[in-house]
């Protein structure tokens, strides 16, 4: 038994079988993030929700994904055809990929890169790309205007995102989300939410655009353009594009909670569960989740130059503003700050 | 200040669209790539099936066309085929969310050729399945303004409300929508003992919820008051001469309300106020809206106290041959002006029966005020002006 981890702790065993587990996350991240998203809409508006499929309807998402894959895999006669099949792929491969430098646990993370956030903020800005060629391919006017409206967002969104992460690179002193972690250590006080909460703001404001949900849904657009970029989708790519969705929520609160909140860390030094802290990695995520979620059910959606107005003239100077603060308060106080 | 500059550069543009359309060398000189963008019938912003052909600059509305007939059944001309007693079950299904409303009208027109006293106690009850059907239509539209701005929830809120009226009609009327309970000269039946006070339980806990469930929710957000103040505004001159009535009139400031203005059945009886704003906007019309439900409430609880006794089905005779003639009825449907014209020729089927809807003259609005809005506000302006598929298309 012994030497079969040894054996798996060896690369490139060990980097397979952990990539094998965070795609295993990612698709089932998806399928509870659908079920509680369908949950928690119910019991905000006063409903069940699905309680038929299994224990109080908690199969439902098997019931989903076997219809999603019994389905025809429609496309448009007039579609760019490979174009068209590759968008759900380009957009699912960055969310699923993001998860590898997200440290879980005390030592449990892929790949410790030294640059992680710049790997974090290349590869969402992929997603954009996913989007673009989605509404390109389908050549529907409603996915075009999509498709439009989703690379004006995911751009302009991109600059306060990156923006809100440099105060907590500039605190920590590394680039790496496992130094970053680190750097938090010995109680909730130490955590970057306290000195970086503008910075939070931002970026959870930033993140949710990133993540196209309400009140910043507008690439999908339900009520005018009818589901946007992903109107001519349906099947398996309808729900690989769903999936990468929700890897991409679940991927912004990891990170959210890892930059912001301590990642792993304890709140209080006596609950610390050593190789158990995962426990309060994912309480933390799932906090998160859950206020998007939260906010998904309750907030109607911006119009695209209020989205535009709100990002360039509020979120931006706030963290440019923020981000000199921070850097001075560096400089000035070394011996604080370290 | 910046929406006044958006509206007066909104008006400007659609003057040189409507130019650049019909003259191609004005459409090469100006350079501006229009896409041209079908949306509907089936669409699920549309409240039924209307069809609209925007022409788009990037988002912004330079032309709209408005198509429609997708549900067109033929009311007026079945009607001609019809006894006159057998016209209101198709009358119910004109405007499918304001079905007593649509009842009403008829009945007060084919009445207005008889020679008949409708008794007080059946016209009482004619005006509180009204103002419920008017309480029973306005909750869902403004959710239906909330969906379409993207929030799901309200919607659910408004139709919980909406289905314990739904139950209210059933034990009245046994029908959940197609009620068929006003008849020429009275209702069809005196209401069950336990009803009034059911109904009045009702709208005690519909009071309750209103602030929380219907104004603190979304007046109270900021995102609402964004996407709504000083979209879709509309001077008092361009509504009254396309003829719009309804709260999408008075959010304008017009103070027209048929209610009290041409009162009919038992309205004379009791007090009320009419809502006016001055926005002119679709945050107006929601306002107008909500105040709407307020005064319904007080209408219904007003009945309630003063209900009169006695009969509720006038003397009439089983088979009905009004004189050669005209009748005239008109109503303040949740939408507008209803309006039933009949002419009969002496037998016991109506000549000619004409429907005014204020879903359809509404709508006329739509192609005056869109040019120069963004897409999303075209979705907004359909929850001001609200209007129902069966009821434009008839």
């Amino acid at each position: 038994m012994g030497t079969v981890i040894e054996y798996l702790n060896q690369e490139p065993w060990r980097f397979l079988v952990s990539f094998a587990a965070v795609l295993f996350l990612t698709l089932n991240l998806a399928a509870i993030l659908t079920m509680s998203e369908r949950k928690v809409a119910a019991y905000i508006q006063g409903r069940y929700g699905p309680n038929r499929v299994g224990p109080r309807g908690l199969l439902q998402p098997l019931a989903d994904v076997f219809k999603l894959f019994t389905k025809e895999n429609l496309s448009p006669s007039r579609a760019d055809r490979w174009v068209f099949l590759a968008a759900p792929i380009a957009m699912f491969i960055p969310a699923a990929a993001i998860w590898l430098v997200v440290p879980f646990a005390p030592g449990a993370v892929v790949a410790d890169l030294n640059i992680a956030l710049l790997f974090f903020i290349s590869i969402t800005s992929i997603g954009a790309l996913g989007v673009i060629m989605a509404g390109y391919g389908s050549r529907s006017n409603f996915a075009l205007l999509g498709a439009l409206r989703g690379a004006g967002q995911l751009i302009s969104y991109e600059v306060p995102l990156i923006l809100s992460m440099l105060g907590v690179a500039v605190l920590a002193g590394s680039l790496s989300l496992v130094d970053i972690v680190a750097a938090q250590d010995g109680g909730f006080w130490n955590w970057y939410f306290l000195p970086q909460f503008p910075m939070l703001i931002a970026f959870y404001v930033a993140g949710i655009a990133e993540i196209k949900r309400i009140p910043f849904d507008l690439p999908e657009g339900e009520s005018e353009i009818v589901g946007g970029f992903m109107v001519e989708y349906s099947g398996m790519t309808w729900a690989l594009i769903q999936a990468s969705e929700f890897a991409l929520m679940g991927l912004i609160s990891a990170i959210g909670a890892t930059l912001f909140f301590g990642g792993w860390q304890p709140p209080f030094e006596f609950l610390d569960f050593g190789n158990f802290n995962w426990i309060w990695f994912g309480l933390k995520a799932a906090l998160i989740m859950f206020s998007f979620l939260w906010i998904r059910w309750t907030l109607p959606r911006l119009r695209m130059d209020q989205l535009m107005d709100f990002g360039w003239k509020i979120l931006v100077p706030l963290t440019i503003f923020w981000l000199f603060i921070t850097a001075g308060a560096v400089l000035a106080f070394p011996s604080v700050f370290g | 200040m910046l929406e006044q500059e958006r509206v007066a550069e909104s008006a400007a543009l659609s003057g040189r669209a409507t130019e650049r359309l019909t003259n191609p060398y004005l459409r090469n000189e100006f350079g501006l790539e229009t896409i041209d963008l079908n949306v509907g019938p089936q669409h699920p912003a549309m409240h039924g099936l209307l069809r609209l052909i925007l022409e788009l600059d990037g988002e912004t509305v330079v032309r709209c066309d408005t198509v429609m007939g997708y549900l067109h059944r033929c009311q007026e001309k079945i009607a001609e085929n019809r006894m006159y007693p057998a016209v209101i079950p198709l009358t119910d299904r004109l405007d499918y969310f304001a079905n007593m409303h649509m009842e009403h009208g008829y009945c007060l027109a084919v009445e207005d050729m008889l020679d008949v006293e409708i008794p007080p106690r059946a016209d009482a009850i004619r005006v509180l399945m009204c103002e419920l059907m008017r309480l029973a239509s306005h909750l869902p539209s403004t959710g239906f303004l909330m969906l379409e701005l993207g929030a799901f929830t309200p919607i659910l809120y408004a139709f919980r409300e909406r289905e314990r009226i739904q139950n209210i009609f059933e034990a009245v009327t046994g029908a959940r929508m197609m009620f068929h309970y006003l008849r020429i000269g009275g209702v069809k039946a005196d209401l069950p003992a336990d009803i009034p006070e059911r109904i009045w339980e009702y709208v005690e806990s519909l009071e309750a919820n209103l602030q929380r469930d219907f104004v603190d929710l979304i007046e109270g957000n900021e995102i609402f008051v964004a996407r709504t103040r000083g979209v879709g505004r509309m001077s008092q001159e361009k509504a009254v001469e396309i003829g719009v009535t309804g709260p999408a009139l008075r959010c304008t400031g017009v103070d027209f309300d048929i209610r009290r203005d041409y009162p009919y059945s038992w309205y004379p009886n009791v007090e009320f106020d009419v809502i006016t704003d001055t926005g002119g906007d679709v945050e107006a019309g929601y306002r107008v809206r909500i105040g709407e439900i307020k005064q319904s409430i007080r209408i219904v609880k007003q009945v309630l106290e003063k209900l009169p006794e006695g009969e509720v089905m006038g003397d009439v005779s089983r088979r009905i041959r009004p004189p050669e003639g005209e009748g005239f009825g008109r109503v303040e449907s949740p939408r507008g002006e209803f309006a039933v014209h009949v002419v009969s020729d002496g037998s016991d089927v109506p000549y000619r029966v004409h429907y005014r809807d204020p879903s359809f003259v509404n709508m006329q609005l739509l192609q005056e005020i869109l040019p120069g809005h963004y897409l999303p506000d075209v979705i907004a302006i359909m929850g001001l002006i609200d209007p129902v598929s069966g009821g434009w298309d008839k």
